[in-house]
C-alpha cells in the first residue's frame, strides 16, 4: 500500500495550490449573493405560488363584495376560496417538505435521497399546484376587471371561451415541460450518486419513492378534480349558465 | 437589520477561519480557478442558508464538510471536463518545484479527476486525516462501506498514479 506516498503528495498540492484566501469582507459578500441552484428556483417557484394564491384568494373576496347580489358570481368567487384556501396548506407543507430535502446539511445519503423523494413523488403534485393558480388567478382577475371597465360581467361567446381555456391549458402544459425538463437531469444525477454511494441505496430509496407515490395519488386526483373544477367555474362565470347576469 | 448584518459578519469571520476546507472541495470538484471560485462562493451562500438548520451536536468543520461536499455533488450544472493543470496549478510556486514532484502532483490531481462525484468526497476526506467514522457520518454511509470502498478507491489511485510513473 502507498498510503503515505498519497497523503504525501496531497499535502504537497496543497501547499501548490494557488488558492488565494478570502477575507471576512469578501465572504460577507459571498452570502449575500445570488444562486443559480436548481432547488433555490424550485423553492422560489413554491414561494411565488403562494404569494400568488393567497392574492388570487383576496380578489375572489373583493368580487364577492363587488358583485354582492349577483348569486353566481357569488358561489363562484365562495367555491374559488373553498378550494384555494386548502391548497394554500397543501402548497405550504409541499414547501416545508421541500425545504427539509433541500437543506446542505444533512448527511450526503440523506440529502441525495431525500431530494430523489422529493423530485419523483412531490414534484408533479406541485405542478399541479401550480397550474390550479392560472386558473382561479384568471377568474379573479377578469372579475375585477370586468367590473372596473364595465360595471358587470360581459357574458363571453362559445369561442372566447375555447380560446381563453386553450391558452390556460398552453400555459399549464408549457409550465410542465419546462419544469419537468430542468428535473430530468438532475433526477438522473441524483439516481447515479445514489448508487455510487451505496448499491443497495438506490433499491431502498426506489420502495419508499413507490410507497410515497401511492399515499400521494389520492392528492394527485383531488388536484386534477380542482382543475378540471376550475374550468367549470371559469364556463359558469363567463357563459352565465343558469344563473342571472347583473 | 443591524442585528442581520452582525450576524453575517460574525458567520464570515467563522468561513475565514475554517476556509481550508472549502478550498480542498473546490480543488477537487472542479476544473480551473474560475469554476472553483464560482463553487467557493456558491458553498459559502449554502452554508449560511444552512447555518440556522447547524446543531452543536456534530463539530462545526463536519457540518462545513457536509455542506460543501453536497453543494459540490449536487453542483450538476457544469459537465466534467479533463483537469487543466496549467489553470489550476500555481505556476510561480510550481516552477521551483522538482519536475517529478509535478509530475506526481499533476498525476495525483488526473487520476482523482477521473474519480466518480462520491469516491472524490471519500478520498479527499481519507487524504484530509478524517476518521473512519467521521468519513461515514458526513457521506450518511456505515463504516464498514467506507472502508471497503477506500480500499478500492486507493487501488484505483495507485493504478492510475504509480504504474505511470
Amino acid at each position: 500500500m502507498n498510503d503515505k506516498k498519497l497523503k504525501d503528495m496531497w499535502n504537497k498540492a496543497e501547499t501548490l495550490l494557488g488558492a488565494s484566501d478570502y477575507e471576512s469582507s469578501s465572504i460577507e459578500q459571498f452570502i449575500s449573493g445570488r444562486t443559480n441552484d436548481t432547488t433555490k428556483k424550485i423553492k422560489t417557484m413554491i414561494i411565488f405560488d403562494l404569494v400568488l394564491k393567497a392574492l388570487a384568494v383576496c380578489a375572489l373576496a373583493v368580487d364577492f363584495v363587488l358583485y354582492f347580489g349577483t348569486a353566481n358570481i357569488m358561489a363562484v368567487t365562495v367555491a374559488g376560496v373553498a378550494i384555494l384556501i386548502p391548497l394554500i396548506f397543501m402548497q405550504n407543507k409541499l414547501l416545508n417538505r421541500f425545504s427539509e430535502a433541500a437543506d446542505y446539511g444533512q448527511t450526503t445519503r440523506n440529502k441525495l435521497a431525500s431530494m430523489l423523494i422529493y423530485l419523483k413523488t412531490k414534484f408533479f403534485t406541485t405542478l399541479l399546484s401550480v397550474a390550479s393558480t392560472y386558473l382561479f388567478g384568471f377568474i379573479a382577475g377578469s372579475l375585477v376587471y370586468f367590473y372596473i371597465v364595465y360595471g358587470q360581467v360581459r357574458p363571453l361567446d362559445g369561442i372566447d371561451i375555447v380560446v381563453f381555456i386553450t391558452f390556460i391549458l398552453i400555459g399549464i402544459g408549457l409550465n410542465f415541460v419546462v419544469n419537468q425538463g430542468q428535473v430530468k437531469y438532475q433526477i438522473k444525477h441524483l439516481e447515479t450518486c445514489l448508487n455510487d454511494l451505496n448499491d443497495k441505496n438506490l433499491e431502498l430509496v426506489s420502495e419508499n419513492i413507490e410507497l410515497q407515490r401511492k399515499r400521494d395519488r389520492s392528492n394527485k386526483i383531488l388536484l386534477a378534480l380542482v382543475l378540471v373544477l376550475g374550468i367549470l367555474l371559469l364556463i359558469i362565470v363567463f357563459k352565465n349558465i343558469g344563473f342571472i347576469v347583473k | 437589520m443591524k442585528v442581520l448584518r452582525s450576524k453575517k459578519k460574525e458567520f464570515s469571520e467563522m468561513i475565514e477561519k475554517h476556509q481550508a476546507i472549502i478550498h480542498k472541495v473546490t480543488m477537487v470538484y472542479t476544473n480551473g480557478p474560475a469554476d472553483r471560485e464560482d463553487l467557493f462562493q456558491e458553498i459559502c451562500l449554502q452554508l449560511w442558508r444552512s447555518y440556522p438548520n447547524f446543531r452543536e451536536e456534530a463539530k462545526f468543520s463536519t457540518w462545513m464538510y457536509r455542506v460543501a461536499l453536497n453543494t459540490a455533488i449536487s453542483n450538476v450544472r457544469k459537465k466534467n471536463r479533463d483537469i487543466h493543470f496549467e489553470q489550476l496549478l500555481d505556476n510561480d510556486r510550481m516552477e521551483t518545484e522538482p519536475s517529478d514532484e509535478k509530475e506526481q502532483i499533476q498525476l495525483l490531481y488526473r487520476a482523482i479527476s477521473k474519480l466518480n462525484q462520491i469516491d472524490k468526497a471519500l478520498i479527499l476526506l481519507w487524504l484530509d486525516e478524517k476518521s473512519y467514522e467521521e468519513i461515514a457520518s458526513i457521506l450518511g454511509i456505515s463504516k464498514t462501506n467506507v472502508s471497503v470502498k477506500l480500499v478500492r478507491i486507493k487501488r484505483k489511485l495507485e493504478e492510475m498514479i504509480f504504474t505511470q510513473e
